[in-house]
């Protein structure tokens, strides 16, 4: 090891590190950050994202902006990984961008809001429903999702109430978002009087289903709760029905995605979703979702909805509160409604939505869904 | 009991897949002693050609003949996954054959993220999915008890793995460039001078290796019907597992390592907990690994001074 | 000059014939149909980009051919001690300032470049040095995380206390499974090594009483300075922040340069004691360990303590980088901890040279930058990551910078005998 090359490495982390600060951008817009996996497993949940919030930066503009300046939406790839979470937000602090539109993942959202805190950034998870989130005493974090904890008793309450099983098996697949869900059902049935046989957790990406549905047959399971997502859901389906096992289904709005049907195929029919309310079979947006149709795009995702109204919530605030600054326009948000594609909401004090409705569906082997209840 | 059995066959279909990816492992590893961490991504590739060729035969060009889409389904997937490993060892090995070990590695590694990001631009992240081709099977039992059900595909999946390791046996028993191969594993320098194009047997060695991938994806396109990119470095870590655990370089080892992770899968998740399975997959690898170091039908590696 | 045109149309040809059935043919799920639909242009432009790859080939292997040639050359710079110091110090010095300059999005990319270049130092002891092929280093890597992470969540334990805590557990956990292991040879140990990787990662996501399973530990404190906090408000009563302290306004970038030097003091502290040890007959018995075991016993030296030591001392370093990463996240996961890292802190030894440091360090930090250079290219990030990892094995095998040493070789004997 010579000193020269240690000069040369100086030199060239600096100028490779300089090169990446970026240059300042002349302000005639209104820039908002969109955050999530724009590559990786999970890119799939990411472009309903980007394409809500792109959508509604769109629609915006094309009504004339705000206070005379164009809206831009600035994505962010965070891959859903922890580490490029906090990357993306420094990066987002650097640019001078005052509002963030995601992130996606619970597990990369809890490190940025952290960030987006401390830098009086405003942030409107349209995805991200791991309760913890909204818990932290986070002034500047909102979401336009409801949460794991109110969607877990409300499946819970439905199982109890109306399937009333005697044997209950409960799936997760041991990530944040499927387990937490997972655990909320079991400690709502539990606390109604009911018993769960199996509580196990199965990976992501795993792809034989064969000896856990073996195994919930020969228990006799004749319920399955399953927090997680549609591909493995699809697959458990697929496999046990495939066995002859018969038992019935539930899932969170995760599974809720018409890939389950072209994974499941006929054992998707008669599966139970929590889901929002189908905002795209909502009358009042038959304009945007012709918009998206038009652009060969499905509105029906779970997450395009939220993305597009946590776009026009801070729209909405800019106009209302007459400033573009962050904190300001944080508390006017917590103080006034909106309305939105995802109906009219007003959040509560943590930033939550202080009303999100969460509505049984029964899903059907063409991808369609009708309501239950 | 019952559900015992049905534990073995959800265990053998698993472990079935496991060993026909293990093949290329073992075999590279044999022939080069570089383990090919894109072979999981050939595996992926495969199984994406399979799904392409079926969906095209089905739907755009409505054949309804299951046999004769089978048949030229792995036909075509073979062709064009061997061709893909064929082109891997050209492009990220050979330039490579007289370096140290470790940076063939680094290539491999680079090669199957490459590989996975060229799949999700082609084809998108998300899971493609197609409903089984061939559904149905026998069921065992009274109607009233716990059934034992074994599927067609799950038979079919056991024939093919069979007729195939069965057919890599026999070619690298008796034939020529089999010979050729067992040669390159034992010295590839004095293969060399003997005469034998080592080079056109390495290639053969990818190109084989490949070819049982391909098997392998078809299979799981159509038995689980659903795939995403990302399909090949899971599988192909489990595959790996498999090889080493049946000891490196031995082609009975690979199949004996993947029906032996496919059963103790399955025996975890049955009888302790889903989660664990995997723990117990990874557990039986070093133990059998601290125990006998070559696996469980490696040859002992001589020390030579 | 025709026939590499040739050629570079015959390889375009194969090129096209592959990419064919992924990038020409798109399967389209729309709810449960599927269709197939064809777009030749996806693979038009591979075919281009793989028939101008092959063309330049040629150009390019004339200049890497003259670049081997200047290799070659033993570059006669030693300067003498004295000169040594000050440009090591003005290194440091500059490294130390320079955080003061730049936007902070760049410093926290260098923070994480930092951590790499920590994991790379440590694995470079193991790869490198000791020549033991580990697959499995973030094992040690998580082991410091979660080992601060629950330290200072339960205990409230702060940053400074933990650190040597998590560098003796990681230190503990790499000769618990070191001392069974390392009897392996060569790619069976790698293997070992990979297999425990998993396991330890698994068992975080299982365990969940203990580590929270998938949800992580969230809410890890940051590094504090003599006990004052970077933070708009103090956490404990009475406590004073940084910016009170000094009498300065609160600005969330302090916390990051404050982070960006404690991580280059870490990494300081490692490459001085590496590069005191390497100086140690143990740092000797390693390297001689690696060129030949047998001649190694034959002169009385234990070869699992040797490996077990530099085991031992890769695991304590992936222990410390661990516990500053958790600090740097504030929230650890499983999800950081996946196999992939593992093989990105071995590209980056393999990449910088095995056993150069400085290598490691150049290769930690363009390995760190480029996928954040790549940002811009969006989807084709990784691909080009992954590409370039490929073209440097072919390129440089040997590494950035490969470690030279002196040595000494027997001239070769003229075989008249």
């Amino acid at each position: 090891m010579n000193s020269f090359n240690r000069h040369v490495l100086s030199a060239a982390v600096s100028a490779v590190l300089l090169g990446l600060g970026g240059l300042a951008h002349a302000e005639n817009t209104i820039k908002i950050a969109v955050a999530g996996p724009i590559t990786g497993p999970v890119a799939q949940y990411g472009d309903m994202q980007m394409m809500g919030a792109q959508m509604a930066v769109e629609q915006l503009n094309a009504k004339g902006g705000v206070n005379g300046k164009q809206l831009e939406a600035v994505l962010m790839d965070d891959v859903c990984e922890p580490k490029q979470a906090v990357a993306v937000a420094n990066q987002i602090v650097n640019d001078k961008i005052k509002y963030v539109v995601g992130h996606l993942c619970s597990g990369s959202t809890q490190p940025a809001s952290k960030l987006y805190e401390d830098e009086g950034i405003l942030m409107i998870t349209p995805a991200a429903t791991n309760p913890n989130i909204t818990h932290q005493g986070y002034k500047m974090v909102f979401r336009t999702i409801g949460t794991d904890d109110q969607q877990g008793p409300t499946a819970g309450d439905y199982i109890a109430n109306q399937i009333k099983p005697k044997n209950v098996a409960v799936i997760h697949d041991k990530q944040q978002y499927g387990q937490g869900i997972a655990e909320e059902v079991k400690k709502t049935i539990e606390a109604k009087g009911f018993k769960v046989a199996l509580f196990e957790g199965v990976s992501k990406g795993q792809t034989d289903f064969s000896a856990l549905c073996t195994k919930m047959k020969s228990a006799n399971v004749d319920f399955v709760y399953y927090g997680g997502y549609h591909p493995e859901l699809g697959l458990i389906l697929r496999q046990c029905r495939e066995q002859g096992f018969d038992a019935g289904f539930m899932g969170p709005e995760g599974v809720g995605n018409k890939d389950i049907s072209a994974i499941a195929g006929p054992a998707s029919e008669g599966l139970l979703v929590t889901l929002p309310a189908d905002f795209s079979a909502d009358p009042a947006n038959a304009s945007l979702v012709k918009a998206f149709k038009d652009k060969n795009q499905d509105p029906s995702g779970p997450f395009v909805m939220p993305a597009y109204s946590a776009v026009q919530i801070i729209v909405d605030a800019i106009k209302g509160a007459k400033t573009e600054d962050p904190v300001k326009l944080a508390d006017y948000i917590r103080k006034h409604s909106f309305d939105t594609p995802i109906g009219k909401v007003a959040f509560k004090e943590n930033g939550d939505l202080k009303e999100f409705q969460f509505v049984v569906f029964k899903w059907h082997a063409d991808a369609t869904k009708t309501p239950v209840k | 009991m019952l559900e015992f059995f049905q534990q073995v066959i959800n265990g053998l279909t698993l472990g079935s897949i496991y060993a026909l990816i293990a093949i290329g492992y073992t075999m590279v590893y044999g022939i080069i002693g570089m383990i090919n961490f894109a072979h999981g991504e050939i595996y992926m590739i495969s199984a994406y050609i399979g799904l392409i060729t079926v969906t095209a035969l089905t739907v755009q060009f409505g054949v309804e003949n299951v046999p004769l889409i089978l048949l030229f389904t792995l036909a075509a997937s073979i062709l064009a996954t061997s061709a893909y490993g064929w082109a891997i060892e050209r492009i990220a090995y050979r330039p490579l054959r007289s370096s140290p070990r470790l940076i063939p590695l680094i290539s491999a590694i680079g090669m199957s993220i490459f590989l996975q990001n060229y799949v999700q631009i082609g084809q998108g992240a998300r899971d493609l999915s197609m409903q089984p081709l061939i559904s149905g099977g026998w069921r065992f039992g009274s109607d009233a008890g716990f059934q034992i059900y074994l599927s067609y595909m799950q038979v079919l999946i056991a024939v093919v793995t069979v007729i195939f390791m069965t057919a890599l046996t026999l070619f690298i028993a008796r034939s020529r460039l089999g010979r050729a191969c067992r040669a390159c594993s034992q010295d590839l320098t004095m293969t060399n001078l003997l005469g034998i194009d080592t080079n056109r047997v390495i290639s053969l060695t990818f190109v084989l290796g490949a070819a049982l991938a391909a098997v392998a994806g078809v299979l799981i396109s159509l038995h689980i019907g659903k795939i995403n990119p990302f399909i090949g470095f899971d599988a192909g870590i489990k595959a790996f597992t498999a090889a080493v655990l049946g000891g490196i370089g031995s082609i009975p080892g690979a199949m004996l390592g993947g029906i032996i992770l496919g059963l103790s899968e399955s025996f975890a998740s049955a009888y302790l907990r889903t989660e664990y399975k995997d723990v117990v997959a990874f557990s039986l690898l070093v133990l059998v690994l601290l125990f006998r170091p070559t696996g469980l039908l490696g040859k002992p590696e001589i020390e030579k001074v | 000059m025709p026939r590499h045109f040739f050629e570079a149309m015959l390889v375009a040809l194969l090129a096209g014939l592959l990419t064919v059935p992924i990038l020409g043919i798109q399967i389209q799920v729309e709810g449960i149909n599927v269709s197939l639909e064809g777009d030749p242009l996806p693979v038009l432009l591979a075919m281009a980009a793989v028939f101008m790859a092959r063309l330049l080939q040629v150009p390019l292997k004339a200049v890497s051919g003259v670049m081997h040639i200047t290799r070659r050359v033993p570059r006669p710079i030693h300067l003498p001690t004295a000169y040594r110091l000050i440009l090591i110090v003005l290194v440091i010095v500059a490294a130390a300032i320079w955080p003061f300059t730049v936007s902070r999005g760049a410093v926290d990319i260098a923070t994480l470049a930092l951590i790499y270049v920590m994991l790379g130092l440590g694995l470079n002891v193991v790869v490198g040095f000791a020549g033991l092929l580990d697959l499995g280093y973030v094992a040690f890597y998580a082991v410091g995380a979660y080992g601060y992470a629950l330290l200072s969540t339960h205990f409230g334990l702060s940053f400074w206390e933990c650190l040597p805590l998590c560098v003796m557990m990681a230190a503990i956990t790499g000769c618990l499974l070191g001392f069974p292991v390392l009897r392996l040879r060569g790619d069976y140990l790698a293997i070992v090594t990979l297999g425990f990787g998993e396991i330890i990662r698994l068992l975080l996501n299982n365990l969940d009483e203990l580590t929270g399973g998938p949800d992580g530990i969230g809410n890890i404190p940051k590094p504090s300075l003599f006990g004052l906090e970077f933070a708009r408000r103090s956490s404990t009563e009475g406590g004073t922040t940084f910016h009170e302290f000094f009498g300065l306004e609160y600005s969330g970038a302090d916390t990051v340069v404050f982070l960006y030097l404690v991580a280059l003091v870490m990494t300081l502290l490692i490459l001085y004691v590496i590069n005191r040890l390497i100086r140690m007959p143990v740092g000797r018995a390693w390297e001689a360990l690696r060129e030949d075991e047998i001649a190694c016993r034959s002169l009385g030296l234990n070869p699992t303590t040797i490996k077990l030591s530099a085991f031992g001392f890769g695991a304590s370093t992936a222990g410390f980088a661990g516990a500053f990463f958790a600090a740097r996240q504030g929230f650890i996961n499983p999800e950081s901890f996946t196999f992939i890292e593992s093989a990105i802190v071995l590209a980056i030894v393999v990449l910088g040279g095995m056993g150069s440091q400085i290598g490691v360090i150049l290769a930690a930090i363009a390995l760190t930058a480029l996928p954040e250079i790549a940002r811009q290219f969006a989807e084709y990030r990784m691909l080009i990551f992954g590409l370039v990892l490929v073209l440097m094995m072919i390129w440089r095998p040997q590494g950035l910078l490969p470690a030279t040493r002196p040595r000494l070789e027997l001239p070769a004997r003229a075989e008249t005998l």
